[in-house]
C-alpha cells in the first residue's frame, strides 16, 4: 500500500466552466488560509495582508483566459505551488520570488518613455 | 425606492430591446435587455453589465500596437537589460491556439523579443546544400547587454540568454504556429530559392530567322 504524498492530487480535467470556477475558488480559499503559516513557516518579513494581496494578484493575472484545457493546467500549477510551499520543499528565496517586484527596484518596468530612456535600457 | 428605479431602468431596457430587435445581434439585444445568460460551456469572459471597467474593444481600438507596453505585468526573472513588450499573451486571445506563453512560465520578456523564421541558407564555398533544408528560428539581439568584455580574463559575457538559441522546424507552418503559440514578435524570412536555365549546346547550333541573341545563363 502506497500511500500518497500530503496534499498530493489525483489529476483531473474540469468538466465545464462552472466546475471550473469552483475548483478556482477552492484552491484561492486554500491559499488564503494558509497565508498565515506561510509567514511563519518561511519566516518571512511581510505582514499577512500583503502575502494575501499577492495571491489575489497571482489569480487576477489568469482571471480572462478563454480556454478550458488552459485554466486545468492553471489550476494544476497553482496546486503544485500550494504542496511545494506547505510541505516545507521550497526555500525562503522561492517563496521571495513572488515579491521580488516589490523588493527589488531594478526589478521593474520603467513607467513611461522618458523613465526608460534615462535609465538607458532595452 | 429601489424597487421604482429597478422598474423605470427594465422600461428603458424593454424600450430599448423593442427598438433595436430587428437590427441588432445577439448580444446587443441582451445588453439592451440587461440580462446576462451563460451557460456552463461558455468562459466567464467579460460580461456587459453595467460596470465601466469591462468594455467591448471598438474596431479602432483594436488595431495591432506598435508602442511599448509599460504597464504589463512583470515576473521574478526582470532585470535592467529586459526590454519592454507590447503586448503579453493572458489567455483571452480568441482562436484556437494554445496560450502556452501563459501555461509554460517562461520569462515574460521573451515576448518582448522579435523572431526570425527563416530557412538558412547554402554554404557559399561548398555546392551541397544539406544545412538548408529545416526551418529555423532564431532571436534578434539585444540593443544593450548581447555581449561585453568580462574584466576577468577578458571573455565574452552576455545578458542574453537566448543568444545561442536555434531551434528548427519541418516546416514554415510549424514555426509560425510556435511563435505564435509562445505569444513571439515573429517576421518570417523567405530563402533566396536558385534559379536554375534549362539548357543546351545544340540550341546554340540552331537556324533562327531572327538575328541571334544572347541566352542568359546566369
Amino acid at each position: 500500500m502506497i500511500n500518497p504524498t500530503y496534499l498530493a492530487q489525483r489529476t483531473r480535467s474540469s468538466v465545464n466552466w462552472t466546475d471550473a470556477k469552483s475548483r478556482v475558488l477552492k484552491s484561492y480559499r486554500e491559499w488564503l488560509r494558509a497565508a498565515p503559516e506561510i509567514q511563519t513557516q518561511y519566516t518571512l518579513n511581510v505582514p499577512v495582508s500583503t502575502i494575501r494581496t499577492k495571491m489575489r494578484q497571482e489569480f487576477e493575472r489568469h482571471r480572462y483566459v478563454a480556454q478550458l484545457p488552459a485554466v486545468d493546467v492553471l489550476l494544476f500549477h497553482s496546486h503544485a505551488e500550494y504542496q511545494e510551499t506547505m510541505n516545507f520543499w521550497k526555500q525562503i528565496t522561492h517563496v521571495l520570488k513572488y515579491f521580488r517586484a516589490e523588493e527589488d527596484p531594478k526589478a521593474r518596468l520603467p513607467n513611461n518613455f522618458v523613465n526608460g530612456f534615462l535609465e538607458a535600457r532595452n | 425606492m429601489a424597487a421604482l428605479q429597478r422598474s423605470i431602468r427594465l422600461q428603458q431596457a424593454v424600450r430599448a430591446s423593442q427598438l433595436s430587435s430587428r437590427h441588432f445581434s445577439n448580444s446587443a439585444r441582451r445588453l439592451a435587455a440587461n440580462t446576462v445568460q451563460s451557460s456552463p460551456n461558455e468562459p466567464p469572459a467579460a460580461q456587459p453589465g453595467e460596470s465601466q471597467m469591462i468594455r467591448q474593444e471598438g474596431a479602432a481600438e483594436a488595431r495591432p500596437r506598435h508602442e511599448p507596453d509599460y504597464n504589463v505585468a512583470v515576473d521574478y526573472r526582470t532585470s535592467t537589460f529586459s526590454p519592454i513588450p507590447k503586448r503579453v499573451m493572458d489567455g483571452s486571445e480568441p482562436g484556437d491556439t494554445t496560450p502556452a506563453a501563459v501555461l509554460s512560465g517562461a520569462p515574460v520578456d521573451l515576448q518582448a523579443r522579435t523572431v526570425r523564421i527563416f530557412r538558412p541558407t547554402k554554404t557559399a564555398t561548398q555546392s551541397g546544400d544539406w544545412h538548408s533544408h529545416a526551418w529555423q528560428m532564431d532571436w534578434d539581439p539585444l540593443p544593450k547587454g548581447h555581449r561585453w568584455e568580462n574584466p576577468l580574463i577578458g571573455w565574452q559575457s552576455s545578458a542574453d540568454f537566448m543568444q545561442g538559441e536555434r531551434i528548427s522546424f519541418k516546416s514554415k507552418d510549424d514555426a509560425i504556429r510556435f511563435a505564435e503559440k509562445q505569444g513571439y514578435e515573429y517576421f518570417v524570412q523567405e530563402p533566396n530559392e536558385r534559379r536554375f536555365v534549362p539548357k543546351a549546346y545544340a540550341n546554340n547550333f540552331l537556324h533562327s530567322a531572327k538575328p541571334l541573341k544572347k541566352i542568359p545563363t546566369k
